[in-house]
């Protein structure tokens, strides 16, 4: 039985965005959606965090921020792409400044797009990327066994 | 006898030596072989004598007669040095005072001289257990410094301005001069011999702290002269009080006069004597003589300003310490004095940053400690006195070695620049840390001598003291921890600079060092063997204040803590390093360098809490100046305005003897088996509810009941990475540590020892956040080391109120009693309802690192744990819930089985209780968490205890 999908801690980045996704992921943490009942807890360290949840595009600024939260987490870890600006850099894709999706920076396992990306959607995508921390901890577990 | 003139004349020849052969090769040689010599005979003499009791030698009256007269013509020489500076440096106080003291030891010797040969006592020498500990602190730890000096000094004289004159022979030679004059002191029970001993030191303490000959030294030095001089002159005159009495000049003789008719006459001369001791111990008001003590070569700091010098002060208060038994006004003043100095000092010594100040501070407070006991007089207090003594001695002399070699190391001796200390000088950063726990936290002899402080001023019902000491050491757990943090700071990419260490600094170090853990060992081999036969020798009684199993369990953790500090162990150097947590900007995680807005690189920087505005430094100076000065003068007068029969009536407080009901060892460690399976169960599933209902009560479902289990399952999975390669170490300490308490408690064991554990726990938490060094982890610590601050005293009075309502601190006594300990206290309960809420982490005082259901930007003190680390944390939160609760509990069991029940539905209400105030109040500030918790201690401790204490009265 693995446990990870029992207890996904979160951290929640915001890129460069219009700050809507960034909004209702906060929204989402919200007791009307309760988020708590999957044991998902907000978390303000990416040490603590086994989930990403990046908001808005990378963009020069912020591309070192992003792959040093996540080269401080800790395996298994998985990161979530909420809303079409992470997914792919949505309308500021052509601006100068914008690289890209949250891809550009870090592997993205699961995204969610959406203009502002809906609180059921980033809960739907959450729950996705759970399944994969479960797999990703089960080869972690293999991989220490045959060590 | 000749091995106690050897003693005596070794360190002299050697002083002589050095004078005569100034070069350095010569002066190493000379300082080696006399210190060794010194070591070596101390070490013989304990071994013939440690066991024998009190001893005395006869001598001659003639050669008495003569050593008189050498120490008389001695005594004017120092006179005539004392007013040799101060007519040189135009210092008039001095000049008046050593005038004074001029005429009153010609006088003196006017008086007694002329008796000749057959008036000497005919057995001035002596000895008895307390002295031998005494020549063997002055015989190891004296030379071992010393042998220290010869490196230290190399150092020094390099620092000094060039051209200055190389005087380092005759600091040497003072040394000596000093050591010889500490053994004369020890072994003499004539009172003569030992006043011109005291006077050597006092001279020798003058000298060296005027070494430098800067304006400063010179300025201290004269303040050092003039405040001893008061006790010297004070000394003198009730050495002509007692001789105009016609009583005999021994020491051993005071105890019988005192248990006689002629007790009126020692009323005076007691009190002349306590000041003169109190001086020496640099008590309040006399104390800015050992702050200003400071400027002299660290040495000296150690040798003369803490583990010696001083310690002759409290030496005579302890020999003194029966016969304030007798003499009320003596006693209160002694223990007035030494309780209030303890407090403020330990205040002040948070708001210093200078090492050395604050090693001072600490000095003197646990020398008014030592004063205190010796006032109380009792056997129990002085056992703790004995043994505050020796651990004193150790520890302290250690730390004052280190931060001494650490000057010359880092050129600073101020605490924030010993930021990251661990790694640039990692094996005397270790040495000091031992040292830093040794002051203060269990399982070392310093706690285990405060525990008996606490004991014997529970025994005697000194509530005055008991509520001093409950603050004052809470306040000692917040300096020494911040600093212990300071230390502890682990920075990945350091540079060594240990290699400029002398040998003969590492030497002394590291064989003081072992003394220290030796004697923590040993603690109960020296109590039974060498302090209980001393007091069984005066009182005629062996106290028994803490059970053995329970000091067997100390020293077995001593052991374990020495293990951690000093080995490799636990230090994982295989995990993946992740830099410090700096908002996820960090470029240079060893020097906390970020990148900040504007393309701008800034640095993160620290500093530890002073708090000079909640403990000013000078308004408390000026209160303790005010309130012992006046103490003494009431004291005074009161020897002449009350009546006789009163002063001589002996102290009136009735003496509870403590009962030890403890199960024993087996014991002991079945309950740590059970504690340690069912507390981890027991606290997930309260943490469980406790997540549902804060949801429930915010219109939630919540999460899963075993939720906290899934978590901490999770953590355990998690890849290994770690900011560095000891927090895990220190983690697993902590839930050792809190997992033994838990096991003390529920076995019915000691339940001070179980709050000394849970203290001890939380500062090796407090180590692990400090050594990641990383800004958010340092405020969560600094914060939980302000929580502790707030909530030890109350614990303390939690203790203190179980042991008046039981007349034992051990749990299993509950069992015994017909009513619960609820119905007389009762405040205290309340009390300890008001920083559960501390202790629980929960708001409105939630300052360190708040639980689960808030959710907040940094965790604060868990900021840089992760993974397994992590989950350690978890599980020791539910082992100290779970705990706390029971403390709760505790309340309603009585000698009823089924009252078990009833504490445990209590326990569980006080538990609902604290998560409804949790969802219900916003976090507060720090200073209403301080403010708060010690002004509800304070109140509930004195009216609760003052309540309990005086029912015998009534």
């Amino acid at each position: 039985m693995s446990f990870s999908s029992k207890s996904p801690w979160l951290i929640h980045y915001d890129g460069s965005s219009c700050n809507g996704c960034d909004i209702e992921v906060l929204d989402s943490m919200m007791p009307l959606y309760d988020v708590e009942r999957f044991g998902i807890i907000n978390t303000g360290n990416p040490k603590h965090a086994d989930i990403f949840l990046i908001t808005g595009a990378i963009n020069h600024q912020n591309v070192n921020v992003v792959k040093h939260i996540y080269e401080q987490m800790l395996e298994p870890k998985v990161v979530v792409a909420c809303g079409i600006c992470a997914c792919t850099g949505g309308v500021f894709k052509d601006a100068y400044n914008v690289i890209g999706g949250a891809d550009k920076a870090i592997p993205v396992d699961v995204y969610a797009p959406g203009c502002a990306v809906r609180p059921e959607t980033i809960i739907d995508a959450v729950l996705k990327a759970v399944k994969i921390l479960d797999e990703k901890a089960a080869k972690m577990g293999a991989a220490e066994k045959n060590r | 006898m000749g091995l106690i003139a050897f003693l005596v004349a070794a360190p002299l020849v050697a002083a002589v030596a050095l004078m005569l052969f100034r070069s350095e090769s010569q002066r190493a040689v000379i300082t080696v072989a006399a210190a060794g010599i010194t070591g070596v005979a101390s070490v013989l003499f304990a071994f013939q004598h440690l066991l024998s009791g009190y001893t005395v030698y006869e001598l001659p009256q003639e050669t008495s007669f003569i050593i008189t007269i050498v120490m008389t013509a001695v005594d004017i020489v120092l006179c005539a040095v004392i007013l040799w500076f101060s007519i040189r440096y135009k210092n008039k106080l001095a000049l008046v005072i050593g005038l004074v003291q001029t005429v009153g030891v010609i006088y003196f010797a006017n008086l007694t001289l002329p008796h000749g040969a057959e008036h000497m006592l005919t057995a001035p020498v002596y000895f008895d257990q307390l002295s031998v500990i005494m020549v063997l602190i002055v015989g190891l730890v004296g030379s071992a410094i010393c042998v220290y000096a010869l490196g230290y000094m190399k150092d020094f004289q390099h620092h000094e301005p060039a051209g200055a004159p190389d005087r380092r022979h005759f600091f040497a030679a003072l040394m000596f001069l000093f050591l010889s004059a500490m053994f004369v002191i020890v072994l003499s029970d004539n009172l003569e011999w030992m006043f011109t001993g005291w006077e050597i030191t006092t001279v020798c303490s003058f000298l060296m702290i005027g070494y430098t000959r800067t304006p400063e030294a010179i300025r201290n030095s004269f303040r050092q002269i003039i405040l001893n001089m008061i006790g010297g002159v004070a000394f003198l005159v009730a050495l002509i009080i007692i001789h105009l009495w016609g009583l005999p000049m021994s020491l051993a003789s005071l105890p019988v006069v005192a248990n006689s008719y002629v007790a009126p006459a020692l009323i005076v001369p007691v009190m002349l004597l306590s000041v003169a001791g109190l001086t020496k111990a640099a008590q309040m008001p006399f104390h800015s003589w050992l702050l200003g003590a400071m400027v002299a070569p660290t040495p000296t700091s150690a040798l003369l300003h803490s583990s010696t010098m001083v310690k002759a002060g409290v030496f005579l208060l302890v020999k003194l310490a029966p016969i304030y038994l007798v003499y009320p006004a003596a006693s209160a003043m002694v223990v007035a004095i030494g309780g209030i100095t303890f407090a403020l000092c330990s205040f002040m010594a948070i708001t210093q940053s200078n090492a050395k100040r604050v090693l001072a501070y600490s000095t003197i407070a646990n020398l008014g400690l030592i004063s205190a006991c010796a006032g109380v007089g009792t056997a129990e207090a002085v056992w703790a006195a004995i043994f505050l003594i020796i651990f004193h001695t150790v520890s302290k002399s250690v730390l004052f070695l280190c931060v001494g070699t650490v000057e010359h190391r880092i050129g600073s001796r101020n605490i924030e620049d010993m930021d990251g200390l661990f790694s640039r000088l990692p094996r005397l950063t270790r040495f000091m840390m031992l040292g830093i726990m040794g002051m203060f936290v269990a399982p070392f002899g310093m706690l285990i001598s405060k525990w008996a402080t606490l004991v014997s001023f529970a025994e005697t019902g000194n509530i005055f003291f008991l509520i001093l000491l409950a603050f004052g050491s809470a306040a000692t757990f917040f300096f020494w921890a911040k600093w212990l943090g300071k230390l502890a700071g682990v920075a990945q990419k350091a540079e060594n600079v240990e290699g400029g260490v002398h040998k003969s600094e590492w030497a002394a170090i590291g064989f003081i060092s072992v003394l220290l853990l030796g004697c923590c060992v040993l603690l109960p081999v020296i109590s039974q063997a060498v302090v209980g036969p001393y007091l069984a020798g005066v009182y005629q009684t062996m106290p028994q204040l803490i059970g053995v199993d329970n000091l067997l369990i100390m020293a077995a953790i001593v052991v374990f803590i020495a293990i951690v500090l000093l080995t490799p162990w636990g230090r994982a150097t295989d995990k993946r390093r992740v830099a410090v947590y700096l908002g996820g900007q960090c470029t240079d995680p060893d020097s906390r360098k970020y990148h900040a807005s504007m393309g701008r690189t800034m640095t993160s920087t620290k500093r530890n809490w002073y708090m000079t505005d909640v403990f000013p430094e000078d308004k408390l100076t000026l209160a303790g100046v005010i309130i012992c000065t006046s103490i003494i003068i009431m004291g005074f007068a009161a020897c002449f305005i009350l009546a006789v029969p009163f002063l001589v009536g002996g102290s009136f407080f009735v003496e509870r003897e403590v009962l030890l009901v403890g199960p024993g060892l087996p014991g002991i460690l079945a309950g740590v088996v059970v504690f340690a399976i069912a507390a981890p169960i027991l606290g997930c599933l309260l943490d469980g509810c406790d997540r549902k209902i804060s949801a429930h009560m915010q219109g939630r479902v919540g999460p899963r009941i075993l939720q906290p289990y899934y978590d901490v399952r999770k953590l355990m999975g998690k890849e290994e990475a770690s900011v560095n390669a000891v927090d895990e170490a220190y983690v697993t300490c902590a839930l050792i540590f809190a997992i033994l308490a838990g096991g003390m408690f529920i076995s019915g064991s000691n339940l001070l020892l179980c709050v000394f554990l849970v203290t001890l726990a939380t500062l090796f938490m407090v180590i692990a956040a400090y050594s990641a060094r990383s800004p958010y982890a340092d405020t969560g610590a600094d914060r939980e080391c302000l929580q502790v601050m707030s909530y030890e005293p109350m614990l303390m009075i939690m203790t203190v109120g179980f042991f008046t309502a039981t007349q034992s601190f051990d749990v299993a006594r509950l069992f015994q009693i017909d009513s619960p300990i609820i119905f007389p206290l009762l405040p205290i309960f309340l009390g300890l309802l008001f920083i559960l809420t501390i202790k629980l982490r929960k708001s409105p005082f939630d300052l360190s690192y708040s639980h689960h259901a808030h959710q907040e930007i940094v965790k604060g003190i868990t900021t840089e744990m992760t993974g397994r680390t992590l989950a350690k944390v978890e599980i020791m939160h539910w082992c100290e819930s779970v705990l706390f609760l029971m403390w709760v509990g505790m309340f309603f069991v009585w000698d009823n089985p089924l009252s078990i029940v009833l504490g445990i539905v209590m326990a569980l209400a006080a538990w609902f209780f604290e998560v409804f105030i949790d969802n219900n109040f916003a976090r507060m500030k720090w200073q209403n968490c301080l403010s708060g918790a010690w002004l509800v201690a304070l109140v509930v401790g004195v009216v609760n205890l003052f309540y309990v204490l005086i029912t015998p009265f009534i």
